[in-house]
């Protein structure tokens, strides 16, 4: 019959000697698992089990759930050899075979009469399973997790890819976020993503949802080592891009997550990157985070900060950091960093600890400012070589120096966002030399040139609302309709949008400005320039307005982007700061660059 | 006085190259007496200079004259150059005025 395994079918393989035919057996496949990219049973005839390996070839059978775990096949052809380093223990090398039955409900077992053999009803419903629901089914059986190391090959992270089928990662979790619910069109949901680090250093972040979230979310857990398969890849978004990768992973309840536990191997702590505190004047209001380490001088009280978007009430604590460069930084540590770490170091504050924090966000108050963000990681004391040297030269001589902040090297000016004057500094050639620049997403720049040109017959200023500056239509009796605000205004504010050209001594671009900017520029309102713009009479004030901004200096903190007009992409270069020109530190920049250049010719 | 020639950017350090010579600096006023003016020089070291200061005097003052030794200047030309002078920045312009870009002002 069909739909039984062949009786003492392995006994009478194991016997055969070379000269007999080979019988065409049928077995029950128990303990099917992929090894790469084949697939290893145990073959069961009722009375005994074999090892067995299925060829490469055969794995989409198994994928596509021809051949089943508890199904039966027909071993057509196949080789009995000798397991290595096992003497007289053999495996089934199968390199033809049949599916014959799907999934039996349970492992053969003879204990029947022999007459009458077994008859085991196949399951009724042909139910297709991945390989992946096999693996999770016979998980039950699984054999312990040392052996399951043994056959497992680890590929590293850098290897993984979209189009790569069976892989099995061994990695450290560097990181764990919170179980976050969301609410979308789609319904409602949970997530939350960890991210993984593997041996080479190589990280990328993993993402669970809903039923894979709930089962994932306890059993990850910061600092551990885990065995994982069966996740997905795909490109990585790069908007939300936390982990230098190109792609990222989602893990679902199939994925398969197995903690390391009884072996060593060594995956690397945390890789910092870190960047000296003097050098941190380049970074600030950019996206990218920075990695710091420094010895803790100081440590605030705790001080609660109402959060604007929900006004919430968070705790923060401000903590100074020195380093050899001889420079300090304020790092504010924000909600369970500032209460329980920052308790932590404050407790250790006359030890002068030494830290090492990655992920930071870099802000411009006061000059330079760190501030933690819900990935940031610290570090206290670390084993490395960086804070060994940091201790020791703190002890010798740090201790005793007078520093200086990094925020102070800077000369101070009212203006919000002057800081970032001199972040990014380029001339304008550098606008004109390369016409594609902001071509994802704007790029931003900071430059020095005077206002070379305004013309006085362009369109200045649109009509704004007074309550949300939005573009208002005139209504049909009088006054102005905002449809923002679904109201109407008997008067509205103009604000400025204008053109102007600027020039320096590499060249000359046109500017896009707003109204904030363009009133540092012009200095005064749209609504009183408009005013002498309609007086009569002689002297053509508004012409003598604009005469005064020509030729005058300004430093500019400008974005840069490509837009499309008339299917034609063009650069456009939009005024987002304007501040005064500071002699002294520009003099300082130019010394710099004087300098720069002697080194470079040299 | 020599008119002819150009003034050279001189601090504490320079000014004995152009004894003789016409020269113009920036100090920082510490003493004023009748008839001369005791400055720092942007390389900390002391100038004397000689000749009618100006009844006021600001924290800064910049000298044209002729250099008399390696710490006098006998000024003709006297101006007074406010309370905020960043004076390290007019120290590195006198050493590239008389080092690899002296070809542009002398």
């Amino acid at each position: 019959m069909e739909n039984t395994v062949t009786q003492d079918g392995i006994a009478s393989v194991l016997s055969l000697d070379s000269s007999s035919a080979q019988p065409q057996i049928i077995v029950q496949v128990v303990d099917l698992k992929p090894v790469g990219n084949r697939y290893t049973f145990n073959a069961n005839d009722g009375k005994m089990k074999i090892k067995a390996m299925l060829p490469a070839t055969l794995s989409s059978e198994i994928v596509s759930g021809k051949i089943q775990n508890l199904g039966l096949i027909r071993l057509v052809d196949y080789t009995p050899n000798d397991i290595p380093g096992k003497s007289g223990e053999k495996y089934l090398l199968v390199t033809k075979c049949e599916a014959v039955a799907s999934a039996l409900d349970s492992e053969v077992k003879s204990e029947v009469k022999a007459s009458t053999g077994i008859t085991l009803k196949p399951k009724q419903e042909f139910v297709a399973k991945s390989a992946s629901q096999i693996i999770n089914e016979q998980r039950g059986n699984a054999a312990p997790a040392a052996r399951m190391a043994m056959t497992r090959r680890v590929h590293p992270l850098v290897s993984l890819n979209p189009y790569q089928g069976s892989w099995t990662i061994k990695v450290r979790v560097t990181n764990k976020g919170v179980l976050r619910t969301y609410k979308n069109a789609r319904g409602e949901g949970c997530v939350f993503n960890v991210e993984l680090t593997d041996e080479e250093g190589t990280q990328i972040q993993a993402t669970m949802f809903n039923a894979a979230a709930k089962k994932f979310y306890d059993t990850f857990q910061k600092g551990k080592v885990y065995y994982i398969s069966r996740g997905q890849l795909k490109l990585a978004n790069k908007q939300f891009k936390t982990v230098q990768n190109d792609y990222e992973m989602t893990l679902n309840e199939y994925s398969e997550v197995e903690e390391a536990g009884s072996e060593e191997m060594f995956i690397p702590e945390t890789k910092f990157n870190f960047v000296p505190i003097d050098e941190l004047g380049p970074y600030v209001n950019q996206k990218e985070l920075v990695d710091v380490i420094g010895v803790v001088q100081s440590v605030s009280p705790t001080m609660s900060i109402r959060r604007k978007s929900d006004n919430e009430m968070i705790p923060k604590r401000d903590i100074v950091l020195a380093d050899e460069t001889k420079k300090t930084v304020v790092v504010s540590l924000w909600n369970d960093l500032a209460t329980d770490l920052g308790q932590e170091l404050l407790d250790m504050a006359d030890k002068y600890p030494v830290i090492a924090i990655k992920s930071l966000k870099v802000g411009d108050f006061q000059g330079v400012s760190l501030s933690t963000i819900s990935k940031s990681n610290v570090v206290v004391n670390p084993d490395l070589p960086e804070a060994a040297k940091l201790k020791s030269w703190y002890d010798s001589e740090g201790k005793e120096m007078s520093m200086s902040a990094i925020g102070n090297g800077m000369s101070p000016s009212a203006n919000n966002g002057s800081r970032s004057m001199y972040s990014d500094r380029v001339c304008l050639s550098h606008f004109t030399t390369n016409p594609s620049l902001g071509e994802d997403k704007p790029v931003f720049f900071s430059t020095r040139a005077y206002i070379s040109f305004i013309k006085p017959d362009q369109a200045m200023w649109y009509r704004g609302c007074k309550t949300c500056n939005k573009k208002v239509t005139e209504a049909m009796d009088s006054g102005y309709w905002c449809e923002g605000c679904q109201k109407k205004d008997e008067e509205c504010s103009l604000r400025y949008i204008m053109a102007v050209k600027v020039s320096d001594s590499t060249g000359e671009a046109w500017f896009s400005a707003f109204n904030d900017e363009a009133e540092k520029m012009i200095g005064c309102t749209a609504d009183e320039l408009n005013k002498l713009k309609a007086e009569e009479g002689e002297g053509n004030e508004f012409q003598t307005k604009l005469k005064e901004a020509t030729w005058s200096s300004h430093l500019f903190r400008v974005s840069v982007s490509q837009q499309e007009y008339n299917s034609e992409k063009r650069q456009r270069i939009t005024v987002r700061g304007v501040a005064p020109v500071d002699f002294a530190a520009e003099t300082r920049l130019l010394l710099q660059d004087i300098s720069k250049n002697n080194k470079s010719s040299q | 006085m020599d008119t002819s020639s150009p003034a050279a950017f001189v601090n504490g350090a320079l000014l004995r190259r152009y004894i003789g010579q016409k020269v113009r600096a920036v100090v920082q006023v510490i003493r004023s007496d009748i008839g001369s003016v005791t400055g720092k020089s942007t390389d900390d070291q002391q100038i004397v200079v000689k000749g009618s200061p100006p009844p006021s005097l600001t924290t800064f003052l910049e000298v044209i004259g002729i250099a008399e030794s390696d710490n006098t200047i006998r000024a003709d030309v006297w101006t007074n150059f406010g309370d905020n002078f960043d004076a390290g920045n007019y120290n590195e312009l006198c050493k590239l005025a008389n080092g690899e870009f002296r070809h542009m002002f002398i």
